[in-house]
């Protein structure tokens, strides 16, 4: 155990590279998947389409693969992504896939009467969207964008195949150098599980939040 | 003030609406009527464009939907038409995250640009007039139907519209709440407002109607005053309405 010990600060930054990629694609995919739900609840008919064709192909295909034909596949093409870059793209176009099936759900969760409230005063559709219909949607999206999210962080161990030290990598790298396993494997174990619970509080005070509201 | 010509609506294959034409003078009170997938609340619905007619026009203070227009002059027309009317609806509909004041003041901050101040102003003056002032900071779970029903049409003046319109705006509420919603109502029509109403309030409908239509398989079966409809209406099908509604 003390090996981890010695070790920690290197573990400390595998684990602040995993934060950086879960965050910087939750982030991205957060944009994506609200332009993809809205590209399919109010698009015309060839943008409906291509968001449901994305959502199909990212959903129906392993991220691992994703993950290797964004830094390994697109070579090819002439488009040479870092790790780090690649990972956050890859993972960023895998969550916004599922993000946008959520915000899709959650604004139809919202009864049509509220937009036609909105429009009944005069309310554009887009203020209708950002004004009415987004707050309540968002107390319906939540609870699952949370579990959405903490699958990220666990999900973002794959990028270590394409040489991101994170979390993940950095307790494989000591184990090459020391020759021993299980410290290391339980030590990330460890730090995973205390990241999550981290997010899943955080979480779970602004699902309060929201729902004091009314 | 309103003014439709040949209006018709299709759901699909099937005629809600067929070629209706109904004007509505300024300060009228106009009150539908009939049994119940008459086409009356979808009537209603085309006057300020939650539905878009199939056929026909509407015309509200010169502003005009036809089919034939583009789909952006449409759009940018049925603004404008909502701008200056009200609609309260049978559910209420009103916004479960804002307050009653922040559900009378919406609009006119994000469609009128209001200051908020100016904005509040209003606000608290509407609810005073609905006699909702002490309820300003409740949010309508905590409000009684009857109450939600008094914050909507708060709302709905809030927009200063030339028309109120009113779908069933009483059948949702338990019958003793029947009674404030209406009082406002009556408020309202002695103010002068131009008012369209479908109701099954019949009462009501005698006292406060300058007209009643009614309404039957999407046509305009008979038009005239309450007092000739009640007492001598013209049709078969207005006499048979009306001695279903006697028997309860």
């Amino acid at each position: 155990m003390d090996l981890v010990w010695d070790n920690g600060l290197f573990l400390l930054k595998g684990a602040y590279y995993t934060l950086l990629v879960t965050v910087v694609s939750m982030f991205f995919g957060l944009l994506i998947g609200m332009a993809v739900a809205l590209a399919r609840l109010k698009g015309n008919l060839p943008l409906r389409w291509l968001a449901r064709a994305y959502v199909s192909v990212i959903r129906g295909t392993p991220a691992f693969v994703q993950i290797l034909i964004v830094y390994y596949g697109l070579v090819d093409y002439g488009i040479t992504l870092g790790p780090l870059t690649a990972a956050c793209v890859a993972l960023s176009i895998n969550v916004g896939a599922y993000l946008s099936e959520t915000f899709r759900g959650a604004i139809l969760a919202v009864p049509k009467g509220q937009t036609e409230a909105a429009y009944a005063t005069g309310m554009t559709s887009w203020q209708a969207l950002r004004r009415i219909v987004f707050p309540q949607a968002a107390r319906v999206a939540i609870a699952p964008m949370g579990n959405t999210f903490i699958g990220m962080l666990k999900e973002t161990s794959l990028v270590s195949v394409i040489t991101v030290t994170e979390l993940l990598r950095s307790a494989q790298l000591l184990v090459a150098q020391y020759y021993v396993y299980m410290p290391f494997y339980l030590g990330v174990a460890v730090m995973y599980w205390v990241m999550s619970t981290v997010f899943s509080a955080i979480l779970g005070m602004i699902e309060n939040r929201l729902s004091k509201a009314y | 003030m309103i003014r439709t010509n040949g209006l018709s609506k299709a759901f699909q294959s099937v005629e809600v609406l067929k070629n209706i034409d109904l004007q509505v003078a300024a300060n009228e009170i106009v009150i539908l009527l009939g049994p119940s997938g008459s086409g009356k609340s979808t009537l209603l619905r085309c006057l300020n464009g939650l539905e878009e007619p199939s056929a026909g026009s509407v015309e509200l203070n010169g502003i005009r939907i036809e089919p034939a227009m583009t789909k952006k002059q449409k759009l940018s027309n049925f603004r404008e038409i909502r701008r200056q009317t009200g609609m309260v609806f049978q559910q209420f509909n009103l916004y479960p995250h804002k307050t009653a004041l922040g559900n009378v003041i919406e609009s006119l901050l994000v469609v009128k640009k209001m200051a908020k101040a100016e904005a509040v102003k209003t606000g608290e003056q509407l609810l005073e007039r609905v006699g909702l002032a002490d309820k300003r900071d409740a949010y309508p779970s905590r409000l009684s139907g009857g109450q939600q029903q008094r914050v909507a049409i708060a709302r709905a003046l809030a927009m200063k519209p030339a028309v109120m319109l009113f779908d069933e705006p009483t059948s949702a509420l338990d019958p003793e709440l029947v009674g404030e919603v209406l009082d406002v109502m009556r408020q309202l029509a002695k103010e002068g407002m131009t008012m369209v109403v479908v109701t099954h309030e019949m009462k009501f409908a005698r006292q406060a109607a300058n007209r009643i239509v009614f309404m039957d398989g999407g046509v305009i079966v008979e038009e005239g005053s309450p007092e000739r409809f009640f007492t001598e209406p013209q049709t078969e099908r207005a006499r048979k309405f009306l001695n279903q509604l006697g028997e309860h």
